[in-house]
């Protein structure tokens, strides 16, 4: 079971390649509603396909429909997130159980959680697997997402860049997580909307500028990452119909034309990777927020690192020896690092893993390798499932070392 | 000087094998003899006997075996276990020779050998009737027919041989149908070596 952010995938091994996907959210209904009744629901919470179902008017969503892991992490006391969590994995577990009386034992169910989750996530998901076990689970244990990417690869030595919508994670791995060596950036896909954001109503666009669906997209169809931001400036200005950013949003007339600004392109993938170009000053001071650091749970999340001098603070956490072997294998993973390179501007454009191993090189690292998971969508999960495969069944949680089946009482 | 492989005098799927003057037998497992009830119980009865036959015998099964089964048995009788996959030939138990003295005598001798061995085999027998069991209902929910995005993993074959003590020529069997992120990786013998006290000093 993968945890995402937006998704919640799961499935057995039999699924083959991809899991099955339904959104990581909940809807608490209004037990007085029509729809309600009508569907003779018993479930205080809705989750899976059936939830578009009951969802009523757009005041609901803000009380009632639950997306219980925004930036990864849910707060202890959050009742209603750990509630949507309990149903999602008895939905996900119902949805594959098996013929009865034909000797089935129970799962082995592997769950996966953002590598800076604290400890009282382990223990609140453990919980919601032994008081939720109806003979579906033998045993369970839980591994950081980074630590899963790594396994689905098939890369024993390696950095994994985690990059989703609320932050990035920087984890080494050596056949193990190594935890202590984590770096957390508080800055993800949402900060690359905000950026697009301001930028259309730069351009005009204010009214539209608003729609966060609709932000996402047009960063997703204009968003360009530089290998150097000031030299694709400048290509950008002296040649600005090669770069015009033009996005026609589906099934309206919406346009939007980016037209002589169309260099601003360069700032949305730019942003994600380093935010410290002073260009980004004259934004901040117009009042988008600037990334600052926080502290969630355990950990501290930098707003300001950029990727590169994220990898090598750490590395260098990591035994000197290590070191090489990690820079040889740097894994970029999440939605994140999906950006398109035109054909035409391959110049000037690049993939996030050429931007990275720019922003290493710029920094002295060199002998780097750098590459996306082999499925950037699915990787988590497929490594969830070589875990439950191989591991020994005798294999015992530990509360130090964090890995190991625990048993679940039937 | 290696092992050179001889006449299979005792025509099961097996392989014999003469170093010098020591004889070694090796009785395979494929991956579909996994899911009949008594196969790896014949197989462990069959390798008992030719004990006194050959100096050195060992089962060599596919290394889904390997996390169900107890390696202490296969130790306690001095047979070898050998796991295989598509990549690689591991030896998890290395097989006792049989110490000399142990030969055949006098027939009471064996009556009461023979005896001690079937107790002993009783309760191997129940220990791995609850393995096939479990190995039967993952097999069974490998092949279920209803499944939307079903597909048939079977169990790769190996293609390169790596222990060097006995020196074993290249087996191809039939080629594996996993899911595509399983071939090839190197996590799967990294996680099934797990608690086995192999922890690497970097770690987290």
């Amino acid at each position: 079971m993968d945890f995402g952010t937006s998704d919640f995938k799961f499935g057995p091994i039999t699924l083959g390649e991809q899991p099955r996907i339904v959104n990581n959210r909940g809807y608490f209904p209004d037990k007085n509603s029509v729809m309600y009744k009508a569907f003779e629901a018993t479930s205080d919470v809705i989750v899976g396909d059936d939830v578009p179902l009951y969802l009523q008017s757009a005041e609901d969503l803000s009380s009632r429909l639950i997306y219980p892991m925004r930036n990864g992490m849910i707060e202890r006391n959050d009742d209603q997130a750990w509630r949507v969590v309990r149903s999602l994995t008895t939905y996900g577990l119902d949805t594959f159980k098996p013929q009865p009386n034909n000797g089935f034992q129970g799962y082995y169910v592997v769950a996966s959680l953002s590598s800076v989750c604290p400890r009282y996530m382990y223990e609140r998901l453990m919980s919601t697997f032994s008081e939720n076990n109806h003979g579906m689970i033998r045993a369970v244990t839980v591994i950081p997402q980074p630590f899963a990417v790594a396994i689905g690869h098939g890369v024993t030595t390696c950095v994994v860049i985690e990059s989703g919508h609320g932050n990035s994670q920087v984890c080494p791995i050596s056949k193990y997580p190594i935890r202590a060596a984590q770096v957390a950036l508080n800055r993800g896909g949402g900060d690359a909307n905000a950026i697009t954001s301001e930028i259309l109503k730069d351009a005009g666009y204010g009214d539209l500028a608003n729609e966060e669906a609709l932000v996402r997209k047009v960063k997703e169809n204009i968003g360009l990452v530089p290998e150097d931001l000031d030299r694709a400036i400048h290509e950008a200005k002296r040649s600005p119909r090669r770069v015009r950013a033009r996005y026609r949003v589906p099934g309206t007339r919406v346009e939007i034309d980016l037209e002589k600004d169309s260099w601003s392109r360069f700032l949305i993938g730019e942003y994600v990777f380093n935010p410290n170009h002073e260009l980004y000053e004259s934004y901040f001071n117009r009042g988008m927020p600037k990334p600052r650091d926080v502290k969630m749970g355990d950990t501290v999340f930098k707003g300001m690192l950029d990727f590169g001098e994220a990898i090598i603070a750490s590395v260098e956490r990591c035994p000197v020896e290590l070191q090489t072997l990690l820079y040889r294998e740097v894994l970029l993973s999440g939605g994140n690092f999906s950006w398109s390179v035109p054909t035409k501007i391959q110049d000037v454009a690049v993939d996030a893993p050429t931007k990275v191993k720019a922003l290493l090189r710029d920094r002295g690292i060199r002998n780097v390798s750098v590459k996306m998971t082999n499925s950037p969508q699915f990787s988590v999960w497929h490594g969830c499932i070589i875990y439950g495969f191989a591991v020994p069944e005798n294999y015992e949680w530990d509360w130090q070392r964090l890995e190991g089946w625990m048993r679940v009482p039937n | 000087m290696g092992a050179q492989q001889t006449v299979n005098m005792d025509q099961d799927q097996g392989l014999s094998f003469l170093m010098g003057v020591k004889k070694a037998h090796v009785l395979i497992l494929k991956p579909d003899d996994l899911a009949q009830r008594n196969a790896i119980l014949d197989a462990i009865l069959n390798l008992s006997a030719l004990k006194y036959t050959y100096r050195l015998v060992y089962l060599a099964a596919p290394r889904l075996f390997g996390a169900s089964v107890d390696a202490l048995m296969f130790k306690s009788r001095g047979i070898g276990l050998l796991f295989y996959d598509e990549r690689r030939i591991d030896e998890a138990v290395p097989a006792q020779p049989l110490q000399t003295g142990q030969e055949p005598g006098p027939s009471q001798q064996d009556d009461k050998a023979v005896v001690a061995e079937l107790a002993t085999l009783k309760t191997m027998y129940l220990e791995m009737e609850q393995t096939i069991n479990q190995l039967r209902n993952d097999l069974t929910a490998l092949n279920n027919p209803h499944s939307m995005h079903e597909q048939t993993p079977r169990i790769p074959r190996p293609t390169q041989v790596i222990t060097t003590q006995p020196s074993f020529p290249q087996n191809p069997m039939h080629v594996g149908e996993l899911p595509s992120y399983f071939v090839n990786n190197p996590w799967l013998d990294v996680l099934s070596k797990r608690g086995c006290g192999e922890r690497d000093p970097i770690a987290g």
